[in-house]
């Protein structure tokens, strides 16, 4: 009974990582500035690949015929889930410091920009 | 257990979203927009590895996700580091 419901809640969480991963994509390509893409980046990667890879865990668990490895291979995907949900949020961040101080991408869409006004777009469309 | 069949209905809507991450990281007009596209890439690798890993059976593909999670990790840092120091970090 416990090994169903694992393999249900795992597969349920990795078919919404792949509704998470589409949404991102999309959001990916229609958001027009670098900074507004960042909130679409981190839909991919949070709700896109730690909760998918988390439930690829469960699925692991749960699912007997992966033989004498079935643990092991649980256990790598929870590691590999929590060290992108540690590291993906400092990596983004980093990197959008980057490109704020470095004046790679104006902020378009800004009312205002507190740490250099200089680089507020103002009334940059909608 | 209907497991097979569900990854395999599952998969290529991963692939579809690696279609989307390429083209973002081949078109973005900015430096961070290029690295933006190919962190996508290779979180959406890494779930497509473990989850594969499961539907092949093979407990070396899960495996090979942990040392692609901490690549992205480091490719964020060297390029910020780069791009606002000029020098890559040891």
């Amino acid at each position: 009974m416990i090994e169903e419901l694992l393999v249900y809640t795992g597969l349920g969480l990795i078919a919404l990582g792949a509704f998470a991963q589409l949404v991102s994509g999309i959001g990916v390509n229609r958001f027009r500035n670098f900074y507004l893409r960042l909130h679409a980046a981190t839909i991919g990667s949070i709700w896109g690949c730690v909760y998918p890879i988390a439930g690829a865990g469960l699925v692991a668990l749960g699912y007997k015929e992966l033989g004498p490895y079935s643990t092991f291979m649980a256990g790598a995907a929870f590691v590999t889930s929590f060290l992108v949900l540690i590291l993906s949020p400092a990596g983004s961040h980093a990197l959008a410091r980057a490109a704020h101080k470095t004046r790679q991408a104006l902020v378009e869409p800004c009312v205002h920009d507190a740490l250099d006004p200089s680089m507020c777009v103002r009334g940059g469309g909608s | 257990m209907f497991v097979q069949e569900f990854i395999a209905a599952v998969v290529p809507l991963y692939l579809v979203a690696t279609a989307l991450y390429l083209y973002r990281a081949l078109k973005g007009p900015t430096i961070p927009d290029h690295v933006l596209g190919v962190d996508l890439l290779s979180y959406n690798l890494a779930v497509l590895f473990i989850v594969l890993g499961i539907f092949f059976k093979e407990p070396i593909l899960i495996v090979t996700a942990i040392p692609l999670a901490l690549w992205i990790y480091a490719l964020d840092i060297y390029v910020a580091k780069y791009l606002e120091r000029r020098v890559m970090g040891a």
